[in-house]
């Protein structure tokens, strides 16, 4: 069977331990900082700042190799696109005859490259250091309903639970000797009877939970408790404000004129 | 089947259960046919179990035993909706007045299926054994005890970090019964409990219910396998086309011609009628020892 779509990395550094909420807010506002921040040297603090996150995480090695496969490509575009067909370049860097490569290309490039990187490492720091029920949990804890909890927690479930079952429906339809390989009209051929048992075992599947979760006491009117108590410090809550606060700071300032 | 329980059947009947006096689970008069359905899925159902017992349920295919444990949960009608005529009272509260989750505090059901027992939203095992528990509000520290114990009793302690998909299918039934255990229930509605288990882990949670039974709770098991029913239930019903044909102690149950020929009849017992022993035939493995040894008596 599948598992769940987490990517969570199990660890014991300060990042882990953080409450998923500082977490939260840390990778949403260094995700909007990095597109707000007007020059290459800025992003590039927040970059170092993020790397040294990571490390401290110790999810450097895992981080690196899933985030330059989506990092790498995308700079290599911007590079060429940018350095060599941006309306505003003026001044060359390099030319080989008739190819020319210019200065101006190469900042804004740079400049989308580096937060795009910020973006991967952020949202990659977070995931590789956060169960994604925690945060469901940490935001029950303050408020948000059960049943929305559920739906948050349960989302993240539903691709695997419904690829597995589609996994065994082929399987049992192969059994029966339906080809499911093959050129595209045999496909799509075994398309009709995969699908109808999926959307049928998914209804009854459905229908089974929705009692099941009613047995366990689910949608009780009692005060309920999580298991899990997240340490939440004076630091952490002030530092979730001086970020939080930072994102429409930056965004005044810019309108201000800062460049 | 051997089950290797510290108490067997006969002990157990004797020493182990609580006295059995105030009714866990009362039938009056019950007929139920589901919505849209013409037949009933169940007639004129009318038996009344006893707080501490162990009853086993048995029958063929449709038979109605998974609709009397819906009708003892209030799955039906609550949730199926449906025509139901007579009363279902568990602990003195009518089925009908009790919503199913406010039930679920003293009544616990395992449906046939674990996959779908389980609540598809958490992502460790041992989160999904706290389910019930921090849906019923429990402080976290007993939560934290009853997901230990529940988990040990299971035999699946070191699956704890585990994902609940990850689990195989023997694993995940014993799993959905940890997550029931947890909320500690007075009365287990078991629908077949170990039909995805190995011989050994069919012993294994057939132990854990023998302790719970030994501790006062009260189960209601719908099992096939005949030799276990016998083994573990002092007390069988036996049912077919959604009526009660016989209840009682097993060895009543399974003389009875007519169940014999509707239901079946444990391995033991067909061995004895078989090999021309005298009636009553045994049903379990000790008596029908005792039998062959002394076929005259």
């Amino acid at each position: 069977m599948a598992g769940g779509l987490s990517l969570y990395s199990e660890g014991t550094s300060l990042l882990h331990r953080a409450h998923p909420l500082t977490k939260g807010v840390l990778t949403l506002s260094a995700v909007a900082l990095a597109f707000i921040v007007p020059s290459v040297g800025w992003v590039l603090v927040l970059a170092i700042v993020l790397l040294v996150l990571i490390t401290l995480a110790g999810v450097l090695k895992r981080l690196l190799a899933v985030a330059l496969a989506i990092v790498v490509p995308i700079t290599l575009l911007l590079l060429a696109v940018q350095g060599f067909a941006n309306p505003n370049n003026r001044t060359v860097v390099f030319a080989l005859g008739p190819i020319v490569y210019f200065r101006e290309g190469l900042a804004i490039a740079a400049l989308a490259a580096l937060r795009i990187a910020c973006l991967v490492g952020a949202t990659f720091l977070f995931s590789f250091t956060t169960r994604p029920a925690d945060i469901s949990e940490a935001l029950m804890q303050r408020g948000l309903s059960p049943r929305m909890g559920y739906v948050l927690q349960s989302a993240l479930q539903i691709i695997p639970q419904t690829l597995d079952m589609a996994g065994r429906i082929q399987d049992a339809q192969r059994a029966r000797g339906l080809e499911t390989e093959g050129s595209l009209p045999r496909r799509a051929r075994a398309y009709l009877p995969l699908m109808l048992p999926l959307v049928l075992s998914s209804l009854v599947a459905t229908q089974e939970r929705a009692m099941a979760l009613e047995v366990r006491g689910f949608g009780l009117r009692v005060k309920r408790l999580s298991r899990y108590e997240f340490v939440d410090t004076t630091a952490q809550r002030m530092l979730r404000w001086v970020m939080a606060l930072a994102v429409p700071g930056a965004i005044a300032a810019r309108i201000a004129g800062w460049r | 089947m051997g089950h290797g329980s510290g108490c067997t059947r006969s002990h157990r009947r004797a020493n182990c259960g609580l006295a059995l006096t105030e009714p866990a689970l009362v039938f009056d008069g019950v007929s139920y046919a589901y919505e849209e359905t013409p037949r009933e899925a169940v007639s004129d159902i009318s038996f009344s179990i006893a707080t501490g017992e162990w009853v086993g349920m048995t029958g063929p295919t449709n038979a109605g035993k998974s609709t009397l444990c819906l009708l003892a949960m209030g799955l039906a009608p609550h949730f199926f909706g449906g025509r139901l005529k007579g009363s279902v009272v568990a602990f003195g509260r009518d089925s009908r007045t009790v919503p199913v989750i406010e039930r679920s505090s003293e009544v616990g059901l395992l449906f046939q299926n674990p996959f779908t027992q389980i609540s598809g939203a958490r992502e460790r095992v041992d989160d999904e054994v706290a389910f019930g528990p921090e849906c019923h509000g429990l402080p976290r520290r007993v939560v934290a005890q009853r997901v230990e114990d529940a988990m040990r009793q299971v035999g699946i302690s070191h699956l704890a970090a585990r994902h609940p998909l990850d689990l195989s299918g023997g694993q995940l039934q014993r799993l959905a019964l940890a997550g029931l255990l947890a909320m500690e229930p007075k009365l287990l509605l078991l629908d077949e409990p170990t039909s995805q288990l190995d011989p050994a882990g069919t012993a294994a949670i057939f132990e854990v219910l023998a302790g719970l039974h030994e501790r006062g709770v009260t189960i209601v098991m719908v099992e096939h396998r005949l030799e276990t029913l016998c083994e573990l239930c002092p007390r069988i019903v036996a049912m077919v086309a959604g009526r009660v044909l016989a209840d009682g102690p097993p060895e009543d149950v399974f003389n009875r011609q007519v169940v014999q020929e509707r239901v079946g009849l444990p391995v033991f017992t067909r061995l004895a009628r078989d090999a021309g022993l005298p009636a009553p035939w045994p049903v379990r493995l000790s008596d029908s020892t005792a039998a062959f040894r002394n076929p005259v008596a």
